[in-house]
């Protein structure tokens, strides 16, 4: 048995969306399973369905260092918050 | 409605009460399959036949519900059209899934003889129901090719089919009006003439079934029912019988 992952389209403008993910056995069976267990009320009208095994997935690390850059964020106020508390922080010690 | 004959009536029952007994069969099955996928698909799969049976239903009697539980629910055992295959409970898994998949490729010749019916609106819900159906055959088919290639699987699938076998040639029973019904041209043919077909599909997936050592069940025009078939149609009556007159 493999895992899969189900994303579902629903017709128009909307993007893919995962939906959740089953076991089976091979890609037939994943294929059935998914529509009968994520499309019978016609949740959505394009289906894919991904072994989970075929995901690029790298280690939390990989991305964990771009959370904290405010400068990549177009709105600015991230940034004016940042210089706004090294302003804060060097009125407050004045001697250093 | 009144187009449908009494002849008429009598092969659509035969085929409603088949297709509502297997659709509760295997939405029975919901919760308890072997994983959760077969159990959600045994399910959506018995929703279908409930859907079939409901839509030759109101061919029947309209769309009105209380008239439709009427009929659906509220006959005489006698009255009831189904065949044994889809009155037995079968508790093993294998059975069922050898179940679903003989009584799936029957089904769809069933639907064949309605596709040129002289009444057009049982020719219009077998297309719908054709387009569905080819689905619950993949669905049979892909568990099989699976099973059928492990020595442990196999032997239970094939030691099933010889179980059930004998039920499944109930299937090919005709109402006791079937003869009439041909000759109005509601059905293209009698379900007897469908076995020879089926028996070739059986045969093509199993391979070769020695059909002389089957046994010949005792056929009655579909006016007898199996021992199961009472606590069966109890259950389906349990929440229907607190109160008929409440909307769902």
């Amino acid at each position: 048995m493999a895992i899969f992952e189900v994303f579902l389209k629903k017709d128009g403008r909307d993007e893919f969306r995962h939906v959740g993910a089953l076991d089976a056995a091979n890609d037939e069976l994943a294929l059935v399973s998914a529509r009968e267990c994520y499309v019978r009320r016609a949740e959505g009208d394009l289906l894919w369905v991904v072994r989970r095994d075929n995901i690029l997935s790298p280690e939390r690390e990989f991305t964990a260092p771009n959370a904290d850059k405010p400068h990549r964020h177009h709105s600015g106020e991230a940034v004016a918050a940042r210089r706004k508390a090294l302003r804060e922080m060097t009125k407050a010690q004045p001697d250093e | 409605m009144n187009e449908i004959s009494i002849a008429a009536r009598d092969v659509i029952l035969a085929f409603v009460d088949d297709e509502h007994l297997m659709g509760q069969q295997h939405t029975e099955w919901i919760g308890v399959a072997p994983f959760l996928e077969e159990d959600l698909a045994f399910a959506s799969i018995g929703q279908d036949e409930l859907g079939h049976a409901a839509m030759l239903l109101e061919a029947l009697v309209g769309t009105d519900d209380a008239d439709i539980d009427a009929l659906a629910f509220y006959r005489e055992a006698s009255q009831w059209r189904s065949c044994a295959l889809v009155e037995v409970t079968l508790p093993e898994w294998s059975d069922t899934l050898l179940r679903h998949w003989l009584y799936d490729a029957a089904e769809e010749l069933r639907w064949q003889l309605f596709q040129g019916s002289s009444v057009q609106l049982l020719a219009d819900i077998s297309v719908r129901a054709l387009s569905e159906e080819r689905f619950h055959r993949q669905h049979g088919d892909a568990l099989l090719d699976v099973l059928l290639r492990v020595d442990d699987a196999h032997d239970r699938i094939m030691a099933s089919l010889h179980k059930v076998l004998p039920l499944a040639l109930t299937m090919f029973d005709g109402a006791p009006s079937e003869a009439d019904a041909l000759v109005e041209g509601v059905i293209s043919g009698s379900l007897i003439s469908l076995l020879g077909d089926w028996q070739q599909r059986v045969d093509h997936r199993f391979g070769p079934v020695d059909w002389e050592q089957i046994v010949r069940p005792v056929l009655s025009q579909r006016k007898e029912r199996h021992d199961d078939f009472a606590p069966l149609l109890a259950r389906m009556l349990e929440v229907l019988d607190l109160d008929r007159t409440v909307t769902w």
